[in-house]
């Protein structure tokens, strides 16, 4: 090698290896600085690239009926996101979105361009999309298309028991009703997990840090089928009779178990909330909306009295021939009537002789047994926006204020705290807290029920044993006779009160009617109460003609549904169309005494026939025995239930959808009290 | 004097070196593609042994004999790198590739880097003066620089680049004045302000984002910093085989091609690291100790300027890896996967081998 080897060249060569090595340096240098000093920093960012933190979604828990029916359950849905920046052709993107999913493409266009510009690698497109959107959209195989499991809240029955059960948001908290009282427990806790994701973020392995847990399951006391008949004959009565709103509470007396609460107008939890109507649309009235209940609560006057005064139910009361001046205030009766005897005070409830009731109890007597029937405070029911109503304080009482609340006005109670009161009378005396919540069950299994809150005594069982009694008077031969129904005794009072227009600052000719009920009379298994707000046509808005059909049909249901033994012969008793029975008018001029109270209402009962339907008479009062089971198949789970109720058959139904089998068999006999299953499917 | 050219005569160093490289570079193509069932690993090894075969063919033939035809072999070199442009396939954005039947695909401009090797040795040789002549200069800068225009126009910066050290050696060796090489600095710099000017955009914003790669971390900048992040990861002792995130997840761009020393940092660490970079020196000072060896002035030209393009090769890829060179397709010899640069580089230590087994003819 040597004689090729010039010195000259020899020292060129070195002075280019020392560059090479001086290069190799750096690079080895290089090296040291990011694989041992910067080495933790580095492997942050590759961890920050490559994982992330994800939600596991707890499963909310259902909501179920007295018999373990869903009323809200949650489904799991695709959910769909894309990633802005990997799009190769936004314009394109967005039509083939804006066509699957019905989006607007032009604005989705522009939300794809920004966030590309961004850099942003997440947009929600839309969430919670059809099973067949989902289908198509996957078929395409974007790979900057994301679908993420989601779930959303549903309601198999639609609006039934809407207002109960109330409703969930977007993220699915509850926002209304019982979902929200019971969110936390229906929630459950959202469990988190890491996932690791290639470059494209498509999920490469996952580990799960927290698990999720699911929410509970809750058993409402409300039972499916009675719900159904209360609203279907609330919302009857209500459009009937050009009422605004109404309700009906059912409730067992006994347990203070709430079979079912009806409102109108209801609402469709399955529809999301539209943007500016608030959730005031969304509330229960049963417990939400005090009104002035009128002559109902005369039930609760005469109780006070039949505890506190030497008073009986034959006592004859002077009614002052139609009219009383009280401290300088004239009231009217809408019949006048010499003298009633106590019980008839009731039964053709004489607003006179209410009042000379009252008196005799006294104001701090009847005010504090107001407050021991629990009106003025909560019933404690536990769903959100409950009314405590409005007992006024006795120290605000007027010298005439005795007058009006005797007779149901001056106060405000909500519908439920009638339910309340009206029990204690049906369950001999005791105040039974309401209760709508039976039992939660915990995702492991454990079932635990909803602790019972302890009763209080009211009224002795024998004051509620006559004011059964007087209270049966008002069904048989006094205002409430359009409450009688077949199989079964009844009991209630009336109730109307004439509003009062506050912009036009006089009474108008719309009513507050009510009634307020139990069956059977001697064993009390259901309560009723039925409100309608706002009914007009004289005297048939009344609540004797009003809401008293409503309590015979939902409270006959209810007792069919419970399998209450019948205490009355099969064969329906003709209804008496009784004209006068019909005044329960508690109000009549206490403002414009000169005025007569509404004798024209009075002289055109045909009016009123025309109004009422025709007394419906449920197909199982024909004969039990040879009963068949109707054939359900092929029809829709609204309309099974609607002729399962109607014609008082049992029935325990699975699934959703189109019913597809049924046991026993369409036309086969049907013992009393057998069950009817039904396989609902798609 | 055939009998003296046995397989004992090869050099056994040189290859096992090569060979442990090779090794090493097929475990990280297994892994780096492990998850996607390529099978590229195995294809690699298929072309190692081609490779192999090569190596101990163009060993046989005389490297005089070689030079002799080397200009025909530099006509039929650029004939072929003016086909590429008619028939050449467009991969990467680049049209580099002549398709072979049977679906492979030839890379010509890898192959120009052994008729280069030849052709410099020749011309070196035939020098009658100590020192290079400014006419030698410029007809050396043609030679070379009519296949690198050619090649850049494909566009390949990257290999063209590498027939710069090729002819760096041969002109450094056969002496060059300090004040040629003053000139040739000073063009240089004149030039590479100017020749801004012809870089697709690709190329300019691959060397901005070198400047600072956070300037743009999603487009050019984003393979700089994957492949630090991936270097970083693997730390002292690495993450193991197949256990590299970066390049699992694919975070880590062309991981078995031109970054696969960065995939080999992030699974083998520092430790792994210190270990490939030992077997490139010796690798290299194995060839270099060819060339000191070689029965003549032709031999040590090839040995050098095999060497000094191997070395090249190793510092602008490992460079480009941990940051301190800008990304130029430069793949890593012997463990890069790709049938071309593998054929090239046995052919390459081929040509080192029948150098040595001539060094006892005279």
């Amino acid at each position: 090698m040597e004689p090729y080897a010039e010195t000259e060249s020899l020292s060129r060569v070195r002075v280019v290896t020392r560059i090479l090595v001086a290069w190799a340096l750096i690079i080895f240098l290089r090296l040291i600085i990011l694989q041992v000093v910067q080495h933790d920093e580095l492997r942050r960012l590759a961890a920050a690239q490559q994982t992330r933190q994800v939600e596991i979604l707890a499963p909310r828990g259902r909501i179920l009926d007295r018999e373990g029916r869903p009323l809200a359950m949650s489904l799991p849905v695709d959910s769909i996101a894309i990633d802005p920046v990997r799009i190769p052709d936004p314009y394109t993107a967005s039509n083939i979105l804006a066509g699957v999913l019905g989006l607007n493409q032009p604005e989705l266009l522009g939300k794809i361009l920004v966030g590309a510009k961004a850099g942003r690698h997440f947009l929600w497109v839309k969430r919670r999309i059809e099973p067949a959107e989902s289908e198509r959209l996957a078929s395409f195989g974007f790979d900057w298309v994301e679908s993420r499991r989601e779930s959303r809240r549903f309601y198999p029955n639609g609006a039934l028991a809407g207002n109960v059960i109330g409703s969930v948001g977007f993220d699915e908290q509850g926002n209304s009703g019982l979902e929200l009282a019971y969110n936390d427990e229906l929630s459950g806790h959202a469990g988190e997990r890491t996932m690791l994701n290639d470059v494209r973020r498509r999920a490469f392995s996952e580990v799960v840090d927290n698990e999720a847990e699911a929410g509970r399951d809750i058993t409402l006391s409300i039972d499916q089928q009675i719900q159904f008949v209360a609203e279907r004959e609330l919302a009857r009565a209500a459009v009937e009779n050009h009422a605004g709103t109404g309700t009906v509470v059912v409730m067992d007396p006994n347990t203070g178990n709430v079979l079912a609460m009806a409102s109108y107008p209801t609402f469709d939890p399955n529809e999301p909330l539209k943007k500016g109507s608030g959730l005031a649309a969304r509330g229960n009235l049963c417990v939400t909306t005090p009104f002035e209940p009128g002559s109902v609560f005369k039930v609760f006057t005469l109780s006070a009295a039949l505890e506190t005064t030497n008073l009986t139910p034959e006592t004859p009361i002077n009614c002052g021939g139609g009219s009383i001046t009280l401290f300088g205030r004239t009231i009217h009766d809408t019949h006048r009537y010499g003298s009633l005897s106590f019980a008839d005070v009731l039964a053709k409830s004489s607003n006179i002789g209410a009042i000379q009731i009252g008196l005799r109890v006294g104001d701090e007597k009847l005010h504090d047994y107001l407050l021991r029937f629990g009106f003025s405070r909560s019933t404690g029911s536990g769903i959100p926006g409950e009314s405590a109503g409005v007992i006024h304080k006795l120290r605000q009482w007027s010298k005439s204020s005795i007058g009006s609340v005797a007779m149901g006005h001056e106060v405000q109670v909500t519908a439920m705290q009638l339910a309340q009161a009206c029990s204690v009378v049906a369950n001999g005396g005791k105040l039974v807290p309401p209760r709508t919540v039976l039992k939660m069950k915990w995702p492991d299994g454990t079932v635990e029920p909803e602790p019972v809150r302890p009763a209080t005594r009211v009224l002795s069982p024998s004051t509620a044993l006559t004011m059964r009694r007087l209270m049966e008077g008002v069904v048989l031969h006094g205002t409430g006779t359009r409450a009688k129904m077949p199989g079964y005794t009844s009991a209630g009072k009336t109730g109307t009160a004439q509003l009062y227009d506050f912009n036009l600052r006089s009474w108008v000719h719309r009513y507050n009617a009510s009634f307020m009920g139990f069956a059977p009379v001697n064993n009390p298994a259901v309560v009723v109460v039925v409100t309608l707000y706002g009914t007009s046509g004289g005297t048939a808005g009344y609540g004797g003609p009003v809401a008293a059909p409503v309590f015979r049909e939902v409270a006959s249901t209810a007792l069919r549904v419970l399998n209450v033994p019948k205490d009355l012969p099969e064969t329906p008793a003709p209804v008496k169309e009784a004209a006068p029975a019909d005044d329960d008018l508690a109000i009549a001029g206490l403002s414009a005494p000169s005025e007569p109270p509404q004798p024209e209402a009075v002289t055109t009962p045909p009016a009123v026939t025309q109004l009422l339907p025709a007394p419906v008479v449920p197909a199982n009062f024909v004969g039990i025995s040879g009963r068949r089971t109707p054939d359900f198949v092929g029809r829709t789970l609204r309309s099974v239930i609607e002729e399962a109720s109607a014609s008082g058959v049992r029935i325990e139904y699975f699934g959703a959808g189109i019913a597809k089998a049924q046991t026993p068999a369409p036309g086969s006999v049907l013992s009393p009290g057998e069950t009817v299953r039904v396989q609902f499917g798609r | 004097m055939a009998h003296y050219r046995t397989v004992r005569d090869l050099d056994w160093a040189l290859l096992l070196f090569a060979l442990i490289i090779c090794g090493l570079g097929v475990l990280q193509i297994y892994s780096a593609t492990a998850d996607s069932g390529s099978g590229s690993w195995w294809k690699q090894i298929l072309w190692i042994s081609i490779g192999l075969v090569l190596m101990w063919t163009i060993s046989r033939i005389d490297y005089h004999t070689l030079m002799d035809h080397v200009p025909m072999m530099y006509a039929l070199s650029i004939g072929t790198l003016a086909a590429v442009f008619v028939v050449g396939t467009m991969a990467f954005g680049s049209r580099r590739w002549i398709p072979l039947p049977g679906g492979f695909h030839f890379q010509i401009s890898e192959f120009i880097k052994v008729v280069l090797v030849l052709l410099i040795a020749r011309y070196m040789t035939q020098l009658q003066t100590h020192e290079l002549e400014v006419r030698d200069l410029l007809k050396l800068g043609a030679l070379v620089g009519l296949p690198m225009v050619m090649v850049m126009k494909q566009p390949d910066l990257g290999t063209s680049l590498t027939y710069v050290p090729i002819l760096a050696a041969g002109v450094l060796l056969a002496g060059l004045r300090w004040q040629y090489l003053a000139v040739i600095l000073v063009c240089l710099a004149l030039v590479i302000p100017v020749s801004w000017h012809f870089l697709k955009d690709y190329q300019k914003a691959r060397l901005v984002s070198f400047n600072d790669p956070t300037a743009d971390p999603r487009g050019s900048g984003y393979q700089v910093i994957q492949s630090r992040i991936a270097v970083g990861a693997g730390g002292i002792w690495g993450r193991g085989v197949t256990r590299g995130t970066q390049t699992q997840l694919g975070f880590l761009p062309v991981a078995p091609m031109d970054f696969i020393f960065s995939a080999f940092a992030e699974e083998h660490g520092f430790v792994g690291v210190v270990v490939v970079l030992g077997l490139y020196f010796l690798l290299i000072m194995q060839i270099v100790q060819n060339a000191q060896m070689s029965p003549d002035r032709a031999g040590m030209f090839i040995c050098m300027g095999i060497a000094a393009l191997v070395l090249f090769h190793v510092l602008v890829n490992i460079g480009m890896v941990v940051g301190r060179m800008p990304v130029t397709g430069i793949p890593l010899p012997l463990m890069s996967y790709g049938g071309s640069s593998t054929f090239t580089t046995f052919l390459l230590l081929g040509l080192v081998n029948n150098v040595r087994l001539r060094r006892f003819v005279n």
